[in-house]
């Protein structure tokens, strides 16, 4: 038992476990239904969480996030049994319904199961000790080894690792669920999508819809915890905190987004739903239960958003090192404030308008329902006003990680810090003011068209600020490409193509003729990985050393950028291309007429090849954990000071307080120095500086 | 951590912001009934709002000084007190989105409620917030008996709110036909006195947490946890001075 390895236990687990499940929900399913249901959605659901709950068992044992996934499923149950037996009770004619309990049982249970979660993971233990009055400890130790990923630590470096891995996790289910509806595009007709496949209730088409609108939400929450895990894993170092302000807290926010992930996975299983991830009523008061789990995943991971923000704000206000001034915070922690701001604000309205279609669905309020005197716009008006400025929540991290790295790979000064750290709170301010402009065919008021026209194109100047920045700071400066810089340039280049195809959405009498089509897609994945997947990979890339002490291979980081980056290209130019040329978004199939066969087929091969250069990551990163090529030192020699002590980082980060002295980005100016550590009881080691040849002119 | 503030006066002006709120109150009413003035509710809330902000949730403390030794507890009690901040600016946009809904469903029509009741919880919830401000004024002043009294009247005067709205005046309103789902003002009206209620009740959990901890004396000295329970009820408060006008008092009476 002690030689096997852990994987391969939980997968065999994982397989164990799923047939269990499977076999469960089989018998739960005979008992109501009185019928064999193969491919139903009941089998598949308690298979998917018992087999994943069996696969942590195996690998972990029965702590962390195995206790946690097994409370939920027992809480999942219990809640599900209460609200079927109060309306057993009450003599309700709908006991179950056709997913085994009724949705209001679904909810209850999915909502206590989430609670439960928590519990189980041991999340909140110290808070239950506080309430009573018991104290605990102020840092809890870590066990070394990897066993302490996977169960709770308040070590911000620890949970930033675990929102890294949680990321990367989502972006593959998310992305191989893209490889299965690309690959039903490739070709007009429906291919094996067809009416006649079944599967978790639904056919083809419905499934198709369904995987569209876990895609787009299962991204959207993976960017989330990748911004949060850049966020956590490296604002406290560059700001010199031991910790973030709030460990438990930042753990919480960590943990509560597993939940919302599972009830995103099950509402694939419940019927799913065919609404997109903007969920619009009345479509979404209308589709199965899974759009429940769809708004209470969203509702939940939005907890984690919120929570990770207040985190972050509170560090950056409270424990900055001495002498850090407002002007003298590295770049990509005013990203994280900017960020931090939307995050904290604005997700509670999205919470808040899924919430409204869950109790209109649940009671009844006729909130949405045009019929009843409610008003389907309203839930459009709340729900942009988090979720435009959620982009650029997704984006203003990369965006401060291209400004942070782009000094240390052309050896010059920053151009214009003050202008980029405020460039970053003016597209959080701005994009406060700009959620409209998605409803410009929606039949909202034809006189509120103009001024979210002009509030849009009024985004392009700070980042147009940002953009002269970059350039002028890589004007005559010696660079060098290693892989985290190929992916800052790519991210330039990227993000640049996505923001220029922005303003024609956003002039009205273009939308009018955009809206809804391929062009719109093009435009968003190209801000999205111009703005949040290249930036995330140069951030592993390039703190990867400090986590390990081992760096990833640069071989197969420049084969992962050189396969990534013009497969990129096809699958984006493609879509805008047939996007001008009429192709509507969201949609299964498309008439041969169109012509644009070729063009979908070379996308969905754009899209494999993205996949295949993904592979190609995830297995460098693992590799390299064990077999990288040893990096104690200042990797990339940088003035930053994390990179001023050894890595892997110490546990409570900086042994010795340091003191900022200069100006962050100086690179290449002979006597400038950026931090200073205080001189009494000095045990970081001096790493022998790189001379700096050139000077900047 | 005992105020350089003199106590008597502190409670002094708690007393004196509790009259003046009262007032205001019974001003809004007034104004409501008489020449239903949307602007002049609108400002009357505001001032509501401000002097609970500053008198009793002490929005100024956010400010002090302290100095700068990360480990000591007032400079804690700071990050706390910045963190709770932040959390109440997050969930005000909540009852902000929910105050949206109800002007873009109901404009300037109002469901038709109980109005005498509706000024009742509203007197008890404010009445509540005034012994919260003394419970809190003693505790930093090291009257822990008189902190244990003033907190449980505030807890007593907080359920009765919470049972007031939602045993007495969901019932009465069920009653006039006003269901959650019979049109958007029973949807906006159950749904905002429902938010409104979800956070009393958890802010009367976390009396409950201050009131016994505090008996056991584990706030004597360390009293920041009484601040953050009293900041969080007096927000509680701060919400319904803008519901209750949202919801009794501005525009006509629709059924």
């Amino acid at each position: 038992m002690r030689n096997t390895n852990p994987i391969w236990k939980g997968l065999l687990l994982l397989v164990v476990g799923g047939v269990v499940g499977y076999g469960i929900g089989l018998g739960l399913d005979l008992l109501v239904s009185r019928s064999l249901n193969f491919n139903g959605s009941v089998a598949s659901a308690f298979a998917l969480l018992v087999a994943v709950t069996a696969f942590f068992f195996g690998l972990y044992g029965y702590h962390g996030i195995t206790r946690g996934l097994a409370f939920q499923v027992v809480g999942t149950l219990l809640g599900g049994f209460f609200v079927s037996g109060i309306r057993a009770l009450v003599g309700s004619d709908i006991i179950f319904g056709t997913f085994f309990f009724s949705e209001p049982a679904w909810v209850f249970g999915a909502l206590v199961g989430v609670l439960a979660f928590l519990f189980g993971v041991g999340v909140v233990s110290d808070w239950m000790k506080w309430a009573r009055g018991i104290d605990t400890p102020e840092h809890h130790e870590d066990e070394p080894g990897w066993q302490k990923y996977f169960g709770v630590s308040l070590d911000h470096k620890v949970i930033g690792i675990q929102y890294t891995v949680t990321a990367l996790v989502l972006i593959a289910i998310g992305g191989s669920f893209a490889l299965i509806f690309r690959t039903e595009l490739a070709q007009s007709q429906l291919q094996f999508l067809t009416t006649t496949f079944k599967l978790f209730n639904q056919t083809g088409p419905q499934f198709y819809n369904t995987l569209m609108s876990l895609h787009g939400i299962i991204m959207i929450i993976s960017i989330l915890l990748g911004i949060s895990g850049m966020m956590n894993y490296a604002v406290p170092f560059l700001v010199g905190a031991h910790d973030m302000a709030f460990p438990r807290l930042n753990a919480f926010a960590y943990w509560i987004a597993v939940p919302a992930s599972v009830l995103m996975l099950m509402s694939l299983v419940l019927g799913g739903f065919d609404t997109g991830w903007t969920g619009y009523p009345p479509l979404s008061a209308r589709a199965p239960v899974g759009m429940q789990m769809f708004f209470l995943g969203v509702f939940t991971a939005g907890w984690s958003s919120i929570l990770g923000s207040l985190n972050v704000i509170a560090t950056v206000v409270r424990m900055r090192a001495k002498g850090m001034t407002a002007m003298r915070v590295p770049i990509f922690v005013w990203a994280s404030i900017a960020t931090s701001i939307i995050a904290l604000t604005a997700t509670q309205l999205i919470g808040l308008s899924f919430q409204l279609v869950m109790f209109q669905r649940l009671v009844g309020m006729p909130f949405f329902d045009a019929a009843k005197g409610g008003n389907p716009v309203l839930f459009q008006h709340l729900f942009w006003f988090y979720s435009h400025p959620a982009v650029y929540v997704f984006v203003l991290p990369g965006l401060g990680i291209i400004s942070e790295f782009l000094p240390v790979f052309v050896r010059k000064p920053l151009f214009g810090y003050r202008w980029i750290a405020m460039s970053s709170l003016g597209i959080a301010l701005v994009g406060f003011t700009v959620w409209a402009h998605h409803m410009f065919t929606s039949g909202m008021n034809e006189y509120l068209r103009v001024p979210f026209m002009y509030s849009t194109l009024l985004v392009a100047v700070p980042t147009g600020v940002k953009f002269f920045s970059w350039v002028a700071t890589i004007w005559g400066g010696k660079i060098t490409t290693p892989t985290p810089m190929l992916f800052v340039i790519g991210a330039i280049i990227v993000f640049l193509m996505g923001g220029l195809t922005g303003p024609p959405n956003a002039a009205i009498a273009l939308d009018l003729h955009l809206h809804d089509t391929y062009w719109v897609v093009g435009h968003f994945h190209d801000t999205i990985f111009g703005g949040f997947v290249f930036p995330f990979f140069a951030a592993i890339y390039y703190w990867f050393p400090k986590a390990t002490g081992r760096r990833m291979n640069e071989f197969w980081g420049k084969v992962h950028f050189w396969l990534m980056t013009p497969s990129f290209f096809v699958l984006t130019l493609g879509m805008m291309v047939i996007g001008l040329r009429g192709m509507r978004r969201r949609i299964v199939d498309y008439d041969p007429a169109l012509g644009f066969d070729f063009t979908h087929l070379l996308m969905t091969i754009g899209g494999f090849l993205i996949a295949l250069s993904v592979l190609i990551f995830f297995i460098n990163l693992f590799y390299s954990i064990k077999h990288g090529e040893k990096a104690e030192g200042n990797v990339w020699n940088s003035r930053s000071p994390e990179w001023q002590v050894p890595s892997p980082m110490p546990v409570h980060n900086y042994d010795v307080p340091f003191e900022v002295v200069g100006e962050p980005y100086d690179y290449g100016l002979a006597d400038s120095k950026y931090i200073e550590f205080s001189p009494n009881g000095s045990k970081h080691i001096e790493f022998e500086p790189v001379p700096e040849v050139e000077k900047h002119h | 951590m005992v105020h350089t503030q003199d106590k008597k006066s502190l409670l002094g002006q708690g007393i004196v912001i509790f009259i003046y709120l009262a007032v205001l109150t019974g001003l809004e009413f007034f104004v409501a009934i008489s020449f239903n003035s949307v602007p002049l509710l609108v400002v009357v809330a505001l001032v509501k709002a401000g002097l609970v902000l500053y008198y009793y949730m002490h929005v100024y403390k956010l400010n002090l000084e302290s100095e700068h030794d990360d480990e000591s507890y007032d400079y804690k009690a700071g990050t706390n007190r910045l963190g709770l901040w932040l959390f109440l600016v997050s969930d005000s946009f909540v009852f902000g989105g929910l105050m949206i809904m109800r002007i873009n469903l109901l404009g300037l029509s109002r469901p038709e409620l109980n109005q005498l009741l509706g000024l009742g919880v509203t007197a008890v919830l404010l009445i509540s917030s005034f012994f919260m401000n003394r419970g809190e004024t003693l505790i930093h002043n090291g009257d822990r008996r008189g902190f244990l009294l003033n907190t449980a009247v505030t807890f007593l005067l907080g359920l009765g709110f919470l049972l007031g709205v939602v045993l007495v005046e969901w019932r009465l309103a069920i009653e006039e036909g006003l269901t959650a789902s019979s049109g958007p003002a029973g949807a906006a009206f159950f749904m905002m006195t429902g938010m409104h209620a979800f956070h009393v009740f958890t802010g009367l959990i976390l009396l409950a947490i201050v009131w016994i901890n505090g008996r056991r004396g584990l706030y004597d000295v360390k009293n920041y946890p009484v601040e953050a329970a009293a900041v969080y009820w007096h927000f509680v408060d701060v919400v319904w001075i803008f519901f209750y006008p949202a919801l009794y008092l501005i525009g006509t009476a629709v059924h």
